[in-house]
């Protein structure tokens, strides 16, 4: 099953194609887990059957937003310093 | 004082409010995601009974409670009084518990906290074990705290803090949270933490008793634990914590423990917020690494759903918000007959009754509330006369468009301290916490001669002979009318 990821954004320039980028995105897969976060390289395409996971995008106020994305996460980073862990 | 019979924690409290028709369980199995929240919404904004949801969906064992002081029903039950107390009475009655004398916590064992029943450490931590709910479509995150209140303490003053910080699951350890500047726990961060390096320990309790949530909410300068026990009276059992050494109440339904990183900040909100919006940008903000949770057996968790009037965010605040500010008038002399924040204002406007025995009176008080530290709570004051009921919204409004000069009655405070909050300000202003204040002076001026410049209030109560006011309510039924309750 592909996974179903969301991320908030204030400009849709922020979601821009064919780069790497760095997201924080929450998960919306069913269960107990939906929700939490993640910081992550990605890449991600206005095509929906481009990348392999799909991306719900809301504003900055928490509007949904129409436009869809796939997202394929490149990574996990770690952005807590080392004494937190 | 006589024998104060408040519910001593989060169960009796709801067992009291089914009772007398303030609470209705619900049976039937509710989603955490938005379901919850909804219903929750709704109760606040029909007035209804708050709901306590029995059994919720991917968490057996677990339940809710909602909307807990989002009436004035339940804030009468919650002080141990009659639930058909009047505001003011309430009011009264708060005032004259919280100036008596403090009453000192005690430190129970750990084997007799109920809050210890269950304790995840280590791998075990895992926020998601707690049925944290989504409470708004739409928000940032799952809301671990809405009614609950985060403890720390000073390490070099020992000043005790329990406050009503918003915190967001932002994964299985980590919580988000709104912590402003000009709160207590944003000083002490600012102050003490950040330029040490230094994590603060935390402790976040969830489903208090409902005296200690309304203790967590006010604005006053005596300890919670204190102030709890002249709430209740009787001492607040408190139990260690176990991993820090703070100090949090043993009939909690959650305790969650851990440490704040000062130098480290993960996004958070945004959150429907109880001025009836979402405004606060989504933010990098404080971050609390979750070390430890304990929990009481068929734990409940209390939920507080914030948007348009009314819930807890405007109801409690503004009572008690209203009343410290009325303490601190009278503890500077001014000769106010009360302070009252209309819940509907969303605690941004403060209505004062005052004797306007001197010039400029309103805005002395206008300034001694801004300057305090309740200040950037509110931006509105109104100054109304002895003479108008400060309750009755009619009078302050009749008040307000009649006596105050568009000119000389209104005095404009720019570039002080506000929220980010604040849905009518800039996101500039937001994001730095600027805001700008206004004093409404609705009194006539003191250099008006009293028989000749200022006008007669023409009212039943004011322009007849009591004789004939008398005549007219006794004979008021004869006449033809139904009974004026």
């Amino acid at each position: 099953m592909k996974n179903m990821w969301e991320v908030f954004v204030m400009d849709m320039a922020e979601l821009a194609e064919g780069k790497d980028l760095e997201l924080t995105i929450r998960t919306l897969n069913p269960g107990v887990q939906k929700y939490t976060y993640k910081r992550v390289k990605c890449q991600v395409s206005a095509r929906l059957d481009k990348l392999p996971d799909s991306l719900q995008v809301r504003m900055g106020r928490g509007q949904l937003s129409a436009n869809k994305f796939s997202i394929k996460v490149l990574e996990e980073v770690q952005r807590m310093p080392e004494k937190y862990l | 004082m006589s024998k104060i019979s408040a519910p001593k924690d989060n169960r009796e409290f709801i067992e009291a409010c089914v009772k007398s028709g303030d609470a209705v369980r619900i049976k039937q199995e509710v989603d955490w995601e938005n379901e919850a929240g909804a219903i929750v919404r709704r109760a606040c904004e029909l007035g209804a009974a708050a709901p306590f949801m029995e059994k919720i969906k991917d968490y057996p064992g677990f339940s809710y409670f909602g909307a807990p002081l989002s009436t004035y029903r339940r804030m009468a039950i919650s002080m141990g009084m009659d639930p058909a107390s009047s505001l003011p009475d309430i009011g009264k009655e708060y005032l004259k518990r919280t100036n008596s004398e403090p009453i000192a916590p005690v430190v129970i064992d750990r084997k007799d906290a109920p809050c210890k029943e269950n304790i995840l450490k280590g791998k075990d931590v895992d926020l998601c074990k707690l049925p944290v709910p989504l409470v708004h479509d739409g928000d940032g995150g799952r809301y671990v705290g809405t009614w609950h209140a985060v403890i720390t303490k000073h390490p070099e003053r020992g000043d005790v803090n329990w406050g009503m910080y918003r915190q967001m699951m932002w994964d299985g350890r980590t919580m988000s949270g709104a912590v402003f500047p000009f709160s207590d726990l944003g000083k002490q961060l600012s102050e003490y933490y950040l330029p040490r390096g230094l994590s603060c320990p935390f402790a976040t309790a969830i489903g208090l008793s409902p005296l200690a949530g309304m203790a967590a909410c006010a604005p006053s300068p005596i300890p919670e634990p204190e102030l709890i026990g002249m709430l209740s009276g009787e001492p607040v059992r408190l139990v260690k914590c176990e991993t820090n050494d703070l100090e949090v109440p043993a009939d909690a339904e959650i305790i969650i423990e851990g440490e704040i990183c000062p130098d480290y900040k993960v996004e958070e909100g945004p959150f429907g917020e109880y001025t009836g919006y979402r405004t606060s940008p989504r933010d990098f903000r404080v971050t609390f690494r979750v070390n430890c949770i304990t929990y009481r057996n068929n734990a409940t968790m209390t939920i507080s759903n914030m948007g348009v009037p009314q819930d807890e965010g405007q109801l409690l605040r503004s009572f008690s918000l209203g009343l410290e500010l009325e303490k601190l008038l009278k503890s500077q002399g001014i000769p106010i007959t009360g302070v009252y924040m209309h819940p509907r204002s969303t605690h941004h406007m403060m209505i004062v009754g005052v004797k306007p025995t001197y010039s400029g009176i309103a805005q002395q008080i206008g300034q001694l509330a801004f300057g305090s530290k309740l200040g950037p709570w509110f931006h509105m004051v109104m100054v109304v006369d002895d003479q108008t009921d400060i309750f009755n919204w009619d009078e302050v409004y009749h008040a307000f468009c009649t006596r105050m000069h568009p000119v000389n009655g209104i005095h404009v405070y720019k570039n002080s301290t506000g929220t980010p909050l604040y849905p009518f300000t800039t996101p500039h202003d937001r994001k730095y916490s600027i805001g700008s204040k206004v004093v409404f002076d609705c009194l006539w001026p003191v250099d008006w001669d009293k028989i000749n410049d200022v006008p007669t209030l023409v009212s039943f109560k004011n322009v007849y002979p009591k004789d004939v006011q008398d005549k007219v309510t006794s004979n008021w039924t004869a006449y033809g009318y139904p009974e004026v309750k």
